[in-house]
């Protein structure tokens, strides 16, 4: 007889169950991930340095020296996201300790990055004579200007070049970086305030609550758009990604808020909380060790969305000629260049215009698919 | 009903004193400005400020003053619709608003008008038919369009559709052809028309996945109710269970919703204004950022926010009109 | 021989996935005579609910499958007429009332509307509906009904709002009125209230009245007949005064003494033993 008992399995797994079931949630998470690995190999996919050279007898990896602070970033934080999620138990067991550690890292890094210079090397490794050279796929870098102005995809440059000769498949694959970037930083920016703004407001009810929801409200009536715009050129910050991210999350956290606030409004009036407090859990242990994982589920849908979102934002940004302009890739700005070669440059439209919808629709799919399979009125199986 | 609506019209006092201080709290901290009223006329963004448009600010804005007092000015000023002049061409800031305004709110309505008109019975529709090939296609198309960039769209129906090496259909920028005022009133409207489609076609098709998704679960919500087995068991035909009982009640929360879209509406029509090159109310602002015109944005910005407010405060007295549950307490 | 006002016969209905289903209604066989009141009883998930929505094919056919039997109502054959037949046969010749008065009237619609709407369909040729609705709601005990044709259901009280889903059943004079545990979710009070009503419209009118519930209690002063199931069969019929003083089957036993009885020192109250059943 077929057992009937069910599987222990924790309120993650059954979310990453439900989660795979749905083929268009998995396909979407897949590119998703596709889109990562693209942004951090970036420089390893497209660029004029060689990966490995060898020449007059030594072993060179010129590709390192052509790294900007971004790149390494990128390859360093992606690895250590993943040491820190898997080992989050003993990390955060004490939260204060895990928190402290994981800033310490973060320090370091950016301590060390505070002392790469960049090498300007405009030598390319295409034509240099050596041994034996690795190059990667695509021999151009997306910054290098060329005499090959808007030119239909060939062979040579399989996107087409821009107007001043930068061969596009490169700027495509360089701007999914400053995408990403952008999108999940501004988020997690967003994700902070918004759940420590809402998290209070939900926790400690009454004038917090009060005040709070009328804070959100009067941030709710600003278009999204036009304040970034306005806050952007106040600050002169076009091109300035740092400013960037941060604005796009300072405006983006009403929803995470709201959410966030009644997620704990809900969970406060269950027996649990009380049972911890009587415990002697102070509040912060409560809010975090309790109180949000528990509402880690609809945060996380709106974070996915607010990715999708972000990307969006930043697009529109770059193609308005706030956000990143030339000459760091972005597709936004691809996009606006596009815009001018309507006529019959039609491949500068098409690939930014394919990529970021693809991008933006597969971050839909994972926000959907987390969202049915977190939704609690979905039958039990 | 009137003890809601008083409360509710008291709540936009708080809300619009948060707007008016955030606005102020954007010019005071807002590094040009500052840099303005200690460096004399040192370069604001780059761009080096005339005395004149340096006194002008700081007198509007009063930056050299104690900080109430200049916000108790600025709203004085908000009172009076005086949002200053404009560096670009010295005209009132509300007048150049004011000629700009219809046009982009005429764009942003149809745009809503037409993205309920399409999305509420597709919604509908797929819940009536929940779980067939009907819904699932309703779902997806919606998907789809709604993960499409407002300016790839543009961008897309421009090549196809407007000028260009293919169809040539519609006109491509402007919100009239250049010869409009010679034209008779009929051809006058058509023409704008014509330059009007895919402006509104790319501000609506963005909104019909959630106003659609919306309508379709209070739909859904409504058919699993009670008294529609009272209907039925009256002996109302099945057509009437569903076109008059039911849908009735499942339009209250989606007609109360739509002060949802505003803000995203009026967003996106800067974009829009941009691609299209139409004088509205968005492009009048972009231009204006551009070249640093402070009045005009922060103009625009108050204005943005105030109709956005003003837009939920109606949609909240729509909702006391049509639920009786709430209109007789 | 069978009754030519209402028999039901071999009533086979089930819910669930088909190879393994639920049979909610199964092999149900009993009769109503014009007139009679007759009251089913049985608990939650007797299926008592279920058979009445039956005789008018309110059962909704996803997730219910009609499986076998047959249902005449004064000769015609209810579940197999035509949709257009069945709309004429509810509301003007069978009428229901059902458990929750609150959620089973349409609360953006005045209580006139709701009224009107069956009258106008069922009684085309009554040139005064609103006087007509008026009688209605003062028959069941609404007092200056004129003023109170504009409210909402959300403004009354359950039992005023049980009363006009009465009114409603009402207005176009059914031969049979179904009554679903009409009083289960008022107040004790309410409920004697609307039985007293129910009572009062049994001796005035020649309707016939179908009780379901699930407190025996109610059954004795008020239904000629009763009808008690169990797991979706009858396990007993008869006339109420022989069942309740001969009861046959042991579950028709065990609900007799679950009521309460004034008098009877009982230190706990009697609950039902499933075991001695099977």
């Amino acid at each position: 007889m077929k057992s009937v008992i069910p599987m222990d399995e924790t309120y993650a797994q059954r979310i990453w169950r439900l989660f795979k079931r749905d083929r268009f949630a998995f396909i979407g998470f897949c590119i998703v991930i596709v889109f990562f690995i693209v942004a951090a190999l970036a420089p390893f996919l497209a660029n004029d340095h060689a990966i490995v050279r060898v020449a007059d007898g030594s072993v060179s990896f010129p590709v390192f020296r052509s790294l900007e602070p971004i790149e390494w970033r990128f390859l360093l934080y992606v690895p250590l996201a993943g040491l820190v999620y898997g080992f989050r138990g003993p990390l955060f067991l004490r939260v204060g300790r895990g928190l402290w550690i994981v800033a310490g890292v973060v320090l370091l890094i950016e301590f060390a990055l505070f002392f790469h210079h960049s090498f300007n090397d405009v030598t390319n490794d295409r034509t240099l004579p050596a041994a034996f050279k690795l190059m990667p796929p695509i021999v151009y870098s997306p910054i290098e200007t060329s005499p090959d102005q808007l030119v239909p995809p060939s062979w040579k440059h399989p996107c087409g070049t821009d107007s001043t000769g930068r061969d596009v498949a490169a700027r495509l694959l360089h701007g999914a970086r400053t995408s990403l970037a952008i999108g999940f930083i501004s988020q997690s920016i967003a994700l902070l305030v918004g759940v420590s703004v809402g998290g209070m407001a939900g926790y400690y009810r009454r004038w917090v609550d009060i005040v709070t929801c009328r804070f959100i409200e009067v941030m709710e009536c600003f278009p999204t758009l036009l304040l970034i715009l306005v806050v952007v050129s106040l600050c002169d910050a076009a091109n300035n990604m740092i400013i960037i991210m941060v604005v796009i999350g300072l405006t983006g956290w009403t929803g995470v808020a709201r959410l966030v606030r009644g997620e704990f409004l809900r969970l406060v009036g269950q027996p649990f909380p009380q049972a911890a407090q009587a415990l002697g859990a102070g509040d912060l242990r409560i809010i975090v060790r309790h109180l949000l994982p528990n509402s880690l589920g609809p945060i996380l849908v709106t974070a996915t969305f607010g990715v999708a979102s972000a990307i969006l934002i930043e697009s529109s940004l770059s193609f308005l000629g706030f956000g990143m302009q030339a000459p760091t890739p972005s597709w936004g700005d691809l996009l606006s260049e596009a815009r001018k070669y309507i006529d019959f440059a039609w491949w500068l439209a098409f690939f930014p215009g394919a990529a970021i919808l693809i991008t933006i629709m597969s971050y839909n799919f994972v926000g959907e698919g987390l969202r049915d399979a977190v939704d609690p009125r979905l039958r039990v199986k | 009903m009137t003890t809601y609506l008083l409360r509710r019209l008291l709540l936009v006092i708080p809300t619009l004193f948060g707007i008016t201080l955030l606005t102020f709290l954007l010019i005071r901290l807002a590094p040009g400005n500052a840099a303005m009223l200690k460096g004399g006329s040192g370069p604001n963004g780059g761009h080096a400020v005339t005395a004149e448009a340096r006194e002008q600010t700081i007198k509007l804005y009063g930056l050299d003053e104690n900080p109430f007092v200049a916000y108790g000015k600025w709203v004085g000023n908000l009172a009076r619709l005086n949002f200053g002049q404009s560096f670009v061409d010295h005209r009132p800031v509300i007048d150049k608003i004011r000629e700009r305004i219809g046009l982009s709110v005429s764009l942003a309505g149809t745009a809503l008008v037409l993205s309920y008109v399409i999305a509420v019975p597709l919604g509908i529709l797929a819940a009536l038919r929940r779980g067939q090939p009907v819904d699932r296609a309703i779902s997806v198309t919606v998907f789809f369009l709604y993960s499409i960039p407002v300016f790839v769209a543009a961008l897309v129906l421009i090549l196809f559709v407007a000028g260009g090496d293919y169809l040539n259909l519609l006109p491509m920028y402007g919100a009239n052809s250049i010869n409009a005022s010679e034209m008779s009133w009929p051809a006058w409207v058509w023409d704008r028309i014509q330059h009007m489609i895919l402006p509104v076609i790319c501000l609506t098709y963005g909104s019909l996945a959630s106003i659609s998704r919306y309508s379709r679960a209070s739909m859904l919500e409504v058919l699993g109710q009670d008294f529609l087995r009272t209907a039925r068991a009256k002996g109302l035909s099945e057509r009437r269970v569903i076109f008059v009982q039911a849908l009735r009640n499942a339009l209250i929360p989606i007609v109360t919703v739509f002060a949802m879209e505003l803000p995203a509406l009026i967003g996106g029509t800067i974009i829009i204004e941009y691609i299209f090159t139409l004088p509205g109310m968005g492009q009048l602002v972009f231009q204006s950022i551009e070249a640093r015109d402070q009045f005009v944005i922060m103009g625009v910005v108050t204005i943005s926010a105030v109709i956005t407010l003003l837009g939920y405060l109606f949609a909240d007295i729509v909702y006391v009109l049509v639920d009786p549950r709430i209109r007789y307490e | 021989m069978r009754s030519s006002f209402l028999s039901v016969e071999n009533l086979g209905i089930e819910f669930g996935p088909r190879d393994n289903p639920v049979k909610a209604v199964d092999g149900v066989t009993f009769e109503m005579a014009a007139g009679e009141t007759l009251a089913v009883v049985g608990e939650s998930g007797s299926g008592k609910s279920v058979t009445a929505l039956a005789l008018t094919r309110l059962v909704a056919e996803p997730p219910g499958r009609y499986m076998s039997g047959e249902i005449f109502f004064q000769g015609q054959d209810v579940l197999k007429m035509p949709p257009s037949k069945l709309r004429a046969l509810r509301g003007k010749q069978i009428a229901y009332i059902f458990q929750e008065p609150s959620s089973s009237l349409n609360p953006v619609f005045t209580i006139d509307y709701q009224i009107r709407e069956a009258i106008e369909l069922h009684r085309p040729d009554v040139r005064d509906v609103r006087g007509e609705i008026v009688r209605a709601l003062e028959t069941v005990g609404i007092r200056d009904a004129a003023t109170r044709l504009g409210d909402y259901p959300h403004q009354l009280s359950g039992g005023m709002q049980q009363r006009v889903m009465i009114a409603m059943a009402l207005a176009c004079q059914p031969q049979l009125l179904v009554a679903d545990e009409p009083t289960t979710a008022l107040d004790v009070t309410i409920q004697k209230q609307i039985m007293d009503l129910l009572k009062d419209l049994k001796r005035t009118s020649n309707m016939a009245i179908l009780l379901i519930t699930h407190n025996f209690g109610l059954v004795s002063d008020f239904a000629d007949r009763v009808v008690v199931m169990f797991r979706g069969k009858i396990v007993e019929q008869g006339p109420t005064a022989e069942v309740l003083r001969n009861p046959q089957h042991p579950y028709t036993r065990a609900l007799i003494e679950c009521v309460p009885k004034l008098g009877q020192k009982q230190h706990r109250l009697r609950t039902i033993d499933y075991a001695e059943i099977d």
